[in-house]
This record gives structure tokens, sequence and C-alpha cells, in this order.
């Protein structure tokens, strides 16, 4: 709230509103402080911190090596050994998967500020994203001794990878968006969305390769717009191939889930206050 | 100081209550409800918090809002600062608007004070800059300088009240807006955050203030509002406003039903249906002057004959402590048996609470069984107030952390 507009209209407002951007602008210490106190306190409360957060895809990425690699003989298709294509595969399914949770839940955990005082409402979910991409940074670095240990040399498009997170990000954070407003209006969404994320990675090329799948099912697996992500941090990764169409699909439905989303979630944050 | 303030036209707000639309609803609720019919409308009744309430505000001034729980003052508060929209009419502010927020409502118990002012401040629109700039005067003014690097939930309760205050007492708005924030902390300390107030006031900034606390209610106003019923019912100096409102009451307390009260033990055999406060001359009250007369009305209703009952009530303070029992086997009434309908009176004749919030328990015992017929706790609400014929130097009666009751005591000095 630093010096904006001296002059304040306060009065019904009705339909569809805008973003207000500048405003959005103005509360970005707000929004920086909220991710701050979030990673702050997460590795304050762990003993163990950041190793806390590498150890849980270490961990995955052993398991799922084991059950589907060794049991099920699932393969890559591709030079790549298993267990990097699995690391790979659950660090930014569990971004988006963490992202779209943690975002969704965050008007109801932060309702105590938010029937209290005013800010943009939009600070919640952005911050709990913008938390979540520090969380991924620090368990991404896992992936350097996973490839010097397997003595995989990243690909040249790894300097394309943070696009690629910021693209996971735009969509989870639409997708968050929309979680959190419908959260508020439909209390049953906060259990039916683990539950979601939960199958949607067995219906997302994160433990076996797009190529696995018999081709008849390929095209529905490529209008998973999870498929075009996951593939795409590989290929930056790895420079494993990449059918583009999936990508693009991609890029399409996060931008639109980040539009749409805001807007919905403008349209219905007007009553948070009155209904939290 | 032509402008206003701020400025209230036809602010109104409703809310929407209804039996099937509950505050929120399960999608699985919307969905069955999509294959419903018209019969099922859901009803819902609209409540109007606010009703066409116009007024200004000027620079500089202090406005006190006062009124019953319910009366809408709160939700004239949560307009202003802009935590939810009006349904009609609109509200101009001029000016920054910062809300002085309930004690540690920004607070994470897990970081340091240090780290909590920057967080408190910019929940509350400060920037960084601003924060680093008023940071040690804020640290002064807590008094917290040894425990800057401890987690807050180390803190007493005292620290955390002086860190909150401090915080946000450091706000440079020009409107302030201040909702009940002043029931804690110690007394030197609520000595200083009035005077603070005071300063703020003073230099041109504008007060919006929120109390059940007339006594400082005023002392720091200019002019006071009193909200009933959603609507402005008086609005003038603080003397006769307040004086307005302690003489006239007719509505809240009694009116409630407690048939549907949810937090109740007991066999069912004779229910508690209502509770009344009344004053001397048997009106009606919510609100009683310290050291005033009343009864207190205990409606029962009867599913069947109660043989040997005994009616009993206490006290609480806020903070949930007991700090009176009595009951009509101590006060010598016997009751041979109750059946139907009716009520049990207990006045008390010389009271002697302090100014300040309480609320009832009551009960009645079904001796045949051995417990309880109807217990029911927090039910109702009152408040004694200083009135208004009282002594100045009575004031500080209202100051939190004195205890509950007031005992005459005669004091001496010998010199030997």
């Amino acid at each position: 709230m630093t010096t904006q507009a001296r002059t304040l209209v306060l009065r019904p407002t009705r339909g569809w509103r805008s973003i207000d951007f500048g405003e959005l602008w103005a509360y970005r210490e707000l929004l920086y402080i909220f991710a701050w106190r979030d990673l702050k306190v997460r590795y304050r409360q762990t003993l163990l911190g950041a190793i806390w957060v590498m150890g849980q895809p270490l961990v995955t990425m052993l398991i799922f090596t084991l059950l589907f690699n060794r049991v099920a003989k699932i393969g890559t298709g591709t030079s790549v050994p298993y267990p990097l294509f699995v690391l790979s595969g659950t660090l930014i399914w569990s971004f988006v998967s963490s992202a779209i949770n943690r975002a969704g839940n965050s008007l109801i955990g932060a309702s105590y500020l938010i029937s209290k005082v005013y800010f943009p409402r939009l600070v919640v979910p952005l911050s709990n994203v913008v938390s979540d991409i520090v969380d991924f940074v620090i368990a991404a670095l896992l992936l350097i001794p996973a490839m010097m240990w397997y003595g995989v040399a990243p690909s040249p498009h790894v300097v394309l990878a943070p696009l690629v997170l910021i693209l996971a990000g735009v969509f989870a954070l639409g997708a968050g968006l929309w979680v959190a407003a419908l959260n508020i209006e439909y209390r049953d969404i906060r259990i039916l969305v683990p539950w979601v994320l939960q199958i949607a990675m067995y219906a997302t090329p994160v433990v076996y390769p797009l190529s696995a799948l018999p081709a008849k099912y390929q095209f529905v697996a490529k209008l998973n717009p999870m498929t075009g992500i996951a593939e795409a941090f590989r290929w930056a990764l790895f420079g494993t191939p990449i059918a583009p169409l999936p990508l693009v699909w991609s890029i399409v439905v996060a931008v639109s889930l980040l539009f749409s989303g805001a807007y919905y979630f403008r349209r219905v944050e007007r009553r948070f206050a009155d209904i939290l | 100081m032509s402008t206003p303030s701020v400025s209230i036209e036809q602010l109104s707000k409703r809310y929407r209550i209804g039996a099937h639309r509950a505050d929120y609803a399960t999608l699985r609720e919307r969905i069955a409800g999509m294959f419903r019919f018209r019969e099922a409308t859901p009803e819902t009744r609209d409540i109007w918090a606010l009703r066409d309430i116009n007024f200004e505000i000027a620079q500089g001034e202090a406005l006190g809002l006062i009124g019953h729980n319910g009366a809408g003052k709160s939700t004239l508060l949560k307009i202003l600062s802009r935590i939810t929209e009006p349904t009609e009419g609109r509200a101009v502010l001029h000016g920054r608007v910062a809300s002085l927020l309930e004690v540690g409502t920004g607070f994470h118990p897990e970081l340091t004070g240090r780290e909590n002012i920057f967080l408190n401040g910019a929940i509350l629109g400060m920037t960084r800059a601003e924060i680093r700039r008023n940071f040690d005067a804020i640290v002064a003014f807590a008094e917290i300088d040894k425990f800057l690097d401890t987690p807050v939930k180390r803190y007493s309760s005292g620290m955390y009240v002086r860190l909150a205050f401090a915080v946000a007492a450091h706000l440079t708005p020009e409107i302030l807006l201040i909702d009940e924030v002043l029931a804690v902390g110690d007394v030197e300390f609520q000595r200083r955050c009035l005077g603070r107030m005071n300063e703020v006031a003073r230099s041109g900034r504008t007060v919006v203030f929120v109390s059940h606390n007339l006594s400082s209610i005023e002392r720091l106003c200019t002019r006071v509002a009193l909200i009933s019923q959603g609507k402005l019912a008086r609005l003038g100096s603080p003397r006769e406003v307040v004086s307005y409102y302690l003489s006239d009451r007719t509505d809240a307390f009694g009116s409630n039903d407690l048939r549907d009260f949810p937090d109740r033990q007991g066999t069912g055999r004779a229910r508690i249906v209502g509770i009344d406060l009344l004053s001397r001359e048997g009106a009606r009250i919510d609100v009683v002057p310290f050291r005033t007369s009343f009864a207190i009305r205990l409606r029962y209703e009867c599913a069947e004959r109660v043989a040997a009952p005994y009616v009993g009530l206490s006290i609480l303070n806020p903070h949930n402590e007991r700090i009176f029992l009595t009951n009509t086997l101590e006060g010598g009434l016997t009751i041979e048996a109750i059946e139907g309908k009716g009520h049990c009176d207990c006045v008390l004749a010389q009271p002697n609470f302090l100014p300040g919030i309480y609320y009832l328990e009551a009960w009645i015992t079904d001796e045949t069984r051995g417990a309880f017929a109807d217990h029911l706790r927090m039910i109702g609400k009152f408040e004694i107030v200083v009135g208004e014929e009282m002594e100045e130097n009575l004031a500080s009666l209202t100051i939190p952390d004195r205890g509950n009751v007031w005992l005459d005591a005669e004091w001496s000095l010998q010199r030997e």
C-alpha cells in the first residue's frame, strides 16, 4: 500500500473484474515476504531442512526404479538410464502437484488474514507457487550427483530448463487458482484434488516413456497437458526427442488456465471474506 | 479540512442466510441440487447487517463506533478496510488506509520477533524500507530488544501484544481503523497505547475506533456513532451518544432462543429455553452499569415432571474462568418439582463485577437421575459498564488485567 491513488471509492462490483496488475505490483513485497515465510517455516521446522526436500525424490526414484524398471521391466526407450528418467519425471511432477495442492489450499490457510485485513488475494496462491519453485530448485540439485553417477552429460538444451519450469509454474498456478477459488465455495474440492493428482501421475509419462504406450493410447496421453511439460523437461536435461504438438498443447492449456483461473478468482474474490 | 476524510453514502450490506445455502456448499450437494426440482428451492433469508448508512468523517477526527454485538459496527469497519464489499451505496476514503489488527493476527509463531516485525509490517501494508526506517522505534516501543531473535512462540502474552501493537503504531496512514484491540495488554502498556492513539489523532490523521469499552471511547473520540440494527441510530458528541446508548436498550440479550443451542448436556427432561437479564425495573437489558442490581431469569420447559431439581448459574469472564456460582440450594430455595413451562429468577442485589464482558452458564439438575437435566455453558453475554455518572477517577476500572471484582477497600496510613 505504498503511495497509490489517494482516493479510494468502495462500492459494490458486479460480474467479471479485470486483474489489477498495478496493485499486484505495489504488493510485490508482501508476495515475497509470504513466500519467504513459508520457506523459512518449512525449513526451520524440519531438522534436516534441504536434505529432506532432496530425500523425498531420491527415495521415490529408488522405489520406482525397483518397481517399474526391475520388476515391471519398463524401459526408457532411449539411452537415458531409468533412474534418471524417473527422477526427472518425479521432480517436475511433484513440483506441479504440490504447487496445485498448496495454492489450492492457500486461501483457507490464510483465512485468518483474509477476514482481517485487505491485500490483493491473488498474492496468497502466487506466493505459494513461488515458494514451491524454490523447493523445486533445491530438489533439482539432486540431478547433478545423479547424472554424474550415471555418467550422463546434460544436453545443451539445459539452458532452456528454466523456461520449462516457468511453463510448469504457469500451469500449476492456473490450476491452483481454479482450485483455490472453487475450494472456498465447495469444500470437498480439497479432498478431490489430491486424489485426482495422484491418479493423474500415472496418466502422465512420469514412470514410463510416452513411447511405451500402445499407439492408439498415445493420442489420449498427448491430450494430458502434463505430458508435454514432462517430455520438455527431459528434452532440456537429456536431449531426448520431443514431439512438438504436445508441448504446444501444454502451452495453450497452461496460458488459458492461468487467465481463466485469474479471472474466475477475481470474480469470486469479493465473496471470500463473507464465506470464509 | 473542507473535504471529509471519509464519506459514507447510503451504505448497505446484505448477508444471505439460508437453510440450504449454508456458508459454503459441497460440490456433492450442488450436483444433487441439479437433479432436484422446483419444490426444493432453498429457503434464503436476507439479513441487512447495514442499511442505508450516511455520514462523513472529517480529517483529524477520532470517530468511535458503538453498538450491541451484531449491530453492524464491525461490518462497517470491514467495508471501510476493504475486507468485504458493500451491497449498495458507497464509501469514499481520501488517503492511505490501514487497519490495526487484532493482536497477533499477522504473526507466525515459528518466526523470530525480528522476522515477525517485517512480516506483520508487510501485511499491514508497509514497505520494507519503511519498516527498516522504523525498526528501532518499534523494538523500543515493544521493549523486546533482548528477545529479537527468539521465536515469538516463546514470548509471554504481554510481549506478544506489545510487539503487535508496536508494529501497527508505527504505521503512518491518513486513516487508521481500529477494531477492539485495546482489550489486552498490561496497564502500563495500555496507557501508552492510548497515548499513541491520541497522538495519531492529534497529528491530523483520521481514526475510526470500534470498542465496547465506553470509557475509552469517551476519552479518545471527538465524535461517536451509535449503530443499532444496521442503522445509524445516533451521531454526536461522545458524552451524548454514550449516555443515550446506556439508557436505551431494548433488544439483544433476552431475545435469544436456546432451544437449538448445540453445546449442552443432560437428560433433557427439563431444558433451559431462554435467559434474560433484567434491570431492577424489570426491563430486559444486556448492559448493566457498574454496581447496579440486576436479575437473571432462566426460562425452562419440561418434557416431563422433574422432582427436586436445583437450578444454578455461574458467571464467567472472557477467559472462561468461573468467577461466581450460585444455586437454589445455597440460596435457600427448595423446589419440589417443575413441570411444563416456567422461569426462575436470581436477583443479584449488590453485584461487584468490574466493567467488562461476562458470560453465563446455567443448569437444572435432575436429582432422580443423578445428573444434569440440562447444562449450558457460555450462553449469555453481557457487559458491565461504567455509568455516565461515574466519577472520573473510576475510569481506571476499565483497564484490563485488574481482575473481575470490586471490593470496597478502605485505606489508611499511620506514621510512627
